[in-house]
């Protein structure tokens, strides 16, 4: 079995909208059965008066926790696949105790709040609407608050990798976490809410009775103590090179990333892949593509980035970063690409582009704007200088203003730091 | 309406919804290589809506544009739209089946409805800002990020019950 099946290429884009709507439904069912339609079951929590917001939250935590190690850690599940929110920890934090605001003022999540709406509730319908509200106010205010956005970023990264733990050992921490805060839970609810633990359905109380939630309980220990001394679950801790398949992805050009894509991926702000710059020091502080950062390919170590982090490697014709993907790909990362041509592509397509001939004025116009936000300036067939002479390469930092095509959050602290600097 | 009100059943037992929940998350994880979520989807169609009201305006702010995509499709042929469509619908099959569809403001006994609904409005706004600070919300951080052992998901998930242990006492007429 090869999954994340998505990932590995199963089925496409139309079919996997038709499989969110029914992971949506089923979330959406479990929601409204737990009872969070309700805000007030959903704000007792805060209370202490009814825990079903910890005991829901957690014990889908270490469902899904445990049962992805195993997957993982039997070969069935490429975890490295397997999309991790990539860490802002100042702003992560500061947006999670407003979220906790939210949430006791509000009574909902964004998640229950649909389910409270659907089943009825005004108050949920209502919250729904502040939501709205509040992402055209973010969006509206969302200059001013980019740069706090993107404060301590740690890029993807999890609590083994961050600890250097054993994954499965933090996987049984967190089960013995979970049920360790279940039970006290339920002790705080017979003690504050004064409600008679349901024999049946508590982890506490008459001991000795096997209780199914008590058999559910002890499943997922059982997991977690697999888990403890199974070892690691990520593949690929032994490499083997499929030769065939990297010589055919080669060979139809998919281990590499055009220049103008790139360029265009920069405009729009996107940051879900890393840029790597492979020249030396000195070449990448005369110039380097705005949101690159500069590893030389004799300190190119492995562990460059995490492995299912999109990887696009940059050196002066391509041929470094050719050989640098060869020997990432070796290692186990999983999306690595190179620029194809390299900085000299990027200097004659991008910065100093040859002016469209004909009558596509919007492509050439285009070209021209994107050439002027890096720095550069487009490059008009036929005048002699300019084929002639090299144009020299621009500074480092973007001089166009970051609003001129579309704002982007990586190069506004840059930009804004060679202003301090001045 | 419906003149015959009928009783509407029991919740779940906390443990089996959860694990119930859990093997959703599971299946995501198996099926599609990523979890769940909930607030990327209103920030799509709130991007949507507000590139067809003021295209221009909301093709120069970032935080839209990073909503928009490329033009090539429509911005709302999106994993998490669809994902929230099934949400919409799964609460109310869930809340029909066990006899839990009612119009009324959910409140504690000491509020007025219109305090409530001006909290619940109010906490709604909050709730996206958070959400869009942090990258996720309880379902796409929490839930998600939590059964991953991302980093900045517990750090997370830890500030969302923090802040709202620390509010709680100041709204506890609202709910109790």
């Amino acid at each position: 079995m090869n999954a994340p099946f998505y990932k590995f290429g199963l089925f496409g884009d139309e079919a996997s909208f038709i499989i969110a709507f029914i992971i949506g439904i089923c979330f959406g069912f479990f929601l409204e059965r737990a009872g969070f339609g309700s805000g007030r079951k959903l704000a007792a929590q805060f209370y202490l008066r009814d825990l079903s917001v910890l005991k829901v939250m957690f014990t889908a935590i270490i469902t899904a926790m445990t049962g992805l190690y195993l997957l993982s850690r039997l070969g069935m599940v490429d975890l490295s696949l397997v999309y991790l929110v990539p860490t802002f920890l100042v702003p992560q934090a500061v947006g999670g105790l407003l979220l906790g605001f939210g949430f006791v003022i509000g009574g909902y999540c964004p998640g229950t709040s649909c389910v409270s709406a659907v089943t009825g509730r005004i108050d949920g319908m209502l919250y729904l609407a502040g939501m709205i509200a509040g992402l055209v106010g973010f969006a509206e205010f969302y200059p001013y608050l980019q740069n706090f956005a993107h404060m301590t970023p740690m890029g993807q990264i999890t609590l083994p990798r961050l600890f250097n733990l054993p994954y499965g050992l933090l996987v049984f921490a967190a089960v013995l976490m979970a049920l360790g805060a279940f039970m006290a839970g339920e002790w705080a609810e017979k003690k504050v809410g004064g409600k008679a633990p349901d024999p049946k359905g508590s982890l506490i109380g008459q001991p000795w009775r096997l209780t199914p939630v008590r058999v559910l309980a002890m499943g997922l220990l059982a997991f977690g103590l697999v888990a403890a001394v199974a070892g690691d679950p990520y593949r690929g801790s032994h490499t083997t090179i499929d030769t065939k398949d990297l010589s055919l992805r080669a060979a139809k050009g998919a281990d590499s990333i055009q220049v103008t894509d790139l360029a265009g991926w920069i405009i729009q702000g996107r940051n879900d892949f890393k840029l790597v710059d492979l020249r030396s020091e000195k070449d990448f502080a005369a110039y380097h593509i705005p949101t690159s950062g500069n590893v030389p390919f004799a300190s190119l170590t492995p562990d460059l980035a995490a492995h299912n982090e999109k990887i696009i490697l940059c050196s002066d014709d391509g041929t470094e970063a050719a050989k640098a993907w060869f020997l990432l790909e070796a290692q186990g990362y999983r999306f690595v690409y190179s620029l194809d041509g390299g900085m000299r592509a990027w200097q004659d397509t991008v910065l100093f582009p040859k002016k469209v001939t004909g009558t596509d004025t919007a492509a050439s116009e285009k070209q021209a704007q994107v050439a002027k936000y890096f720095g550069g300036a487009q490059q008009v067939e036929g005048a002699a200088v300019s084929t002639v002479a090299a144009p020299a390469l621009p500074p480092p930092a973007p001089l166009a203003a970051p609003s001129a095509i579309g704002a982007k959050p990586q190069a506004a602290p840059q930009a804004r730091k060679k202003k301090e600097g001045c | 309406m419906n003149t015959v009100e009928r009783t509407p059943k029991p919740y779940w037992n906390s443990y089996w919804a959860g694990f119930s929940l859990g093997l959703v998350l599971l299946a995501s994880f198996v099926i599609m290589g990523r979890g769940l979520g909930a607030s990327g989807a209103f920030t799509t169609a709130v991007a949507t809506a507000a590139h067809e009201v003021a295209p221009a305006h909301a093709e120069n702010n970032a935080f839209y544009a990073e909503y928009l995509g490329d033009g090539s499709r429509s911005p709302l042929k999106d994993w998490l739209v669809f994902e929230i469509l099934g949400v919409f619908v799964g609460g109310f099959l869930s809340g029909a089946l066990a006899n839990r569809l009612k119009f009324f403001v959910e409140k504690g006994p000491r509020i007025t409805i219109g305090w409530r609904l001006l909290f619940a409005f109010i906490g709604g706004g909050l709730m996206a800002i958070g959400a869009k600070i942090a990258l996720g919300c309880t379902s796409g951080q929490a839930l998600t990020g939590g059964a991953l052992l991302n980093v900045g998901s517990w750090a997370f998930m830890w500030c969302v019950f923090g802040g709202a242990y620390a509010l709680a006492y100041f709204f506890r007429k609202q709910w109790i």
